[in-house]
């Protein structure tokens, strides 16, 4: 509770657009709950309740990982790339880079969030449809048996995101390589990295340091396993059944699948990224003082 | 002139960095680089530049990094996993430290890869071990003072994640957070910030008294030390001094820490400045 005093108060905007696939066919429904063998029409709820909890947490998670993912990566692939003359190398490292770091952050910011939310949107669809135990039942396993697919979504969302903005964030790079060799017909080498009197780069030996003439494929090798198969693209294309059937009955209602207390604090008060206040508008006035926090 | 020996030893060495660091860029190599490197991070300068510089490398890092998010929630981090990443986090740390790098790391946002980590609650061994290497990293930031450090740390909300665990975590953890906290309110900026308003004033505050607290029954002269200096900066605000004057935990106004604090002259003085600092002014005439 000491550290609920420096939660967020004002929740970032939701983002302008962020679209979702149709999740109708996506959804995970346990066959073996009570309520939908009752009333199966109910089932339609679970769908709307899936995406009602993605867009009641996606937007702080999207803009805070879109915003460090797409920092760290202009940073490290223009300092790794300064030397590489080709943009379409550059680009397919930040594109790579950026989705992996983005989604990665997301993930690990949302997935509790997510499950107290969707706990919460079962409930509020489905008041008063029948009795609160079997309403809670609902509420605990589905959030549970679609924390996946709501983590893979958002993921996907986020990652498509970030690759839209890195391409902003390194345009400057990428028009100067094209520029220079249009004009001079000589590769483009970024010599800020060079001239700050430091030893390094130059002193490293060749295989560590970006050399002009191009990056090997060999070193290129370490952006590329940023593409390592995703849990989003896993998620979104093996997982098609509507009603995947569970061996496993669900646990009688009231034997809570989630850790309410927990998930709970990582909505409120819990520091970390959701509700991180003022963090994009700092970010802007970066240098400018820490906008707004100071006494006077 | 250097014999002969010492200069091949040497080259030796620089050569075993190089290809070590080289292998950090190979995924199945990564793993007994990761030790190697961080076994030598003390004995050898130059590993924070040529860790930054060399290409891939600190990509390779962060792969390493983001790779155990997926195990934090439900908590299933073995010692293993634990035990690679925190190597990565030792390099990361040697990044932190060194002046050449310091400001690149902060620019790029590193840290912030670091505060999923903190943000754990596990109290199994790996956990614990994963959050203090990574309050290490961050401790490494501060030790220099560097009103930019600061200031990202501020900006980024570190304050929240290091309460927690000076709440919940291991004594050496409690240590290294409370150092933090210090650190940052020993900064102007960070002083200000804290005492911006009563809320965020009695959130360090009663942290702090939670802890000295918890310091009567298990004493720790380190964490006493900390705490100690915290308060002692606290009140150098006006309107915290005054809050203290109510708050302050009375195990600090009597004798409780007396013994533990026998063999350290510096805690004993700030605690005795912080005694008087808060004693009611009118008493005093």
């Amino acid at each position: 509770a000491a550290t609920a005093a420096y939660a967020g108060a004002t929740p970032a905007p939701m983002p302008s657009a962020v679209p979702l696939p149709d999740i109708s066919a996506l959804v995970v429904i346990n066959p073996n709950l009570v309520l939908f063998q009752q009333q199966p029409l109910l089932k339609r709820f679970v769908p709307i309740a899936v995406e009602r909890a993605i867009r009641d947490i996606i937007g702080p998670v999207v803009d805070r990982s879109v915003t460090i993912a797409c920092i760290t990566t202009r940073e490290l692939v223009l300092k790794d790339f300064a030397m590489e003359p080709d943009e379409a190398k550059l680009r397919k490292a930040a594109f790579l880079m950026v989705s992996n770091l983005a989604g990665s952050l997301a993930l690990v910011t949302c997935k509790e969030p997510f499950r107290v939310s969707l706990g919460n949107q079962l409930r509020s669809v489905l008041q008063g449809s029948a009795d609160q135990g079997l309403i809670e039942q609902v509420a605990n396993i589905c959030s549970q048996e679609n924390l996946e697919l709501g983590c893979a979504l958002i993921e996907k969302a986020v990652s498509e995101k970030a690759m839209r903005d890195v391409e902003e964030a390194i345009a400057k790079a990428i028009s100067m390589r094209r520029s220079h060799r249009e004009q001079t017909g000589q590769p483009y080498v970024d010599m800020s990295f060079f001239q700050n009197g430091s030893r390094f780069p130059s002193q490293l030996p060749e295989p560590l340091r970006p050399k002009p003439g191009g990056l090997t494929p060999g070193q290129l090798r370490v952006y590329d396993d940023f593409a390592r198969l995703t849990r989003a693209q896993h998620v979104l294309a093996g997982n098609h059944g509507s009603s995947t059937p569970t061996s496993s009955p669900p646990p009688p209602p009231g034997a809570a699948v989630s850790a309410p207390a927990a998930a709970a604090r990582a909505l409120s008060g819990q520091p970390g990224f959701p509700g991180q206040p003022g963090y994009q508008q700092d970010l802007a006035v970066a240098g400018a003082g820490i906008g707004g926090l100071n006494p006077s | 002139p250097q014999p002969q020996g010492d200069w091949s030893k040497l080259l030796t060495e620089k050569e075993k960095i190089y290809s070590l660091v080289m292998d950090l860029a190979h995924v199945e190599k990564r793993e007994t680089a990761l030790l190697e490197l961080s076994k030598r991070r003390e004995s050898f300068v130059d590993l924070a530049p040529i860790l930054w510089h060399s290409f891939g490398s600190i990509a390779a890092l962060l792969q390493e990094i983001v790779a155990v998010y997926p195990l934090l929630a439900p908590p299933t981090l073995t010692a293993q996993s634990s035990n690679r990443v925190c190597n990565a986090l030792a390099l990361l740390q040697c990044v932190a430290s060194h002046q050449e790098t310091r400001t690149l790391f902060l620019n790029a946002h590193i840290p912030l890869f670091l505060y999923p980590f903190l943000n754990t609650v596990s109290k199994s061994r790996p956990f614990e071990y994963l959050r203090l290497t990574s309050l290490g990293v961050i401790g490494a930031l501060v030790k220099v003072d560097d009103t930019d450090v600061i200031n990202f740390l501020l900006q980024t909300e570190i304050i929240p994640l290091c309460l927690r665990i000076m709440e919940t975590g291991s004594e050496l953890s409690k240590t290294v957070a409370t150092f933090i906290v210090q650190k940052i309110v020993l900064d102007d900026m960070g002083l200000g910030y804290i005492c911006a308003t009563p809320e965020r004033f009695y959130a360090v505050s009663t942290v702090l008294g939670n802890m000295v607290a918890s310091l009567a029954e298990v004493p720790s002269v380190r964490l006493l030390k900390h705490i100690v200096r915290c308060y002692l900066r606290l009140a150098d605000n006006p309107r915290a001094r005054e809050a203290l004057r109510q708050c302050l935990p009375q195990a600090l106004r009597d004798a409780t820490f007396a013994q533990s604090l026998q063999d350290d002259p510096t805690t004993k003085r700030w605690l005795t400045q912080l005694l008087f600092s808060i004693s009611d002014p009118n008493a005093l005439s």
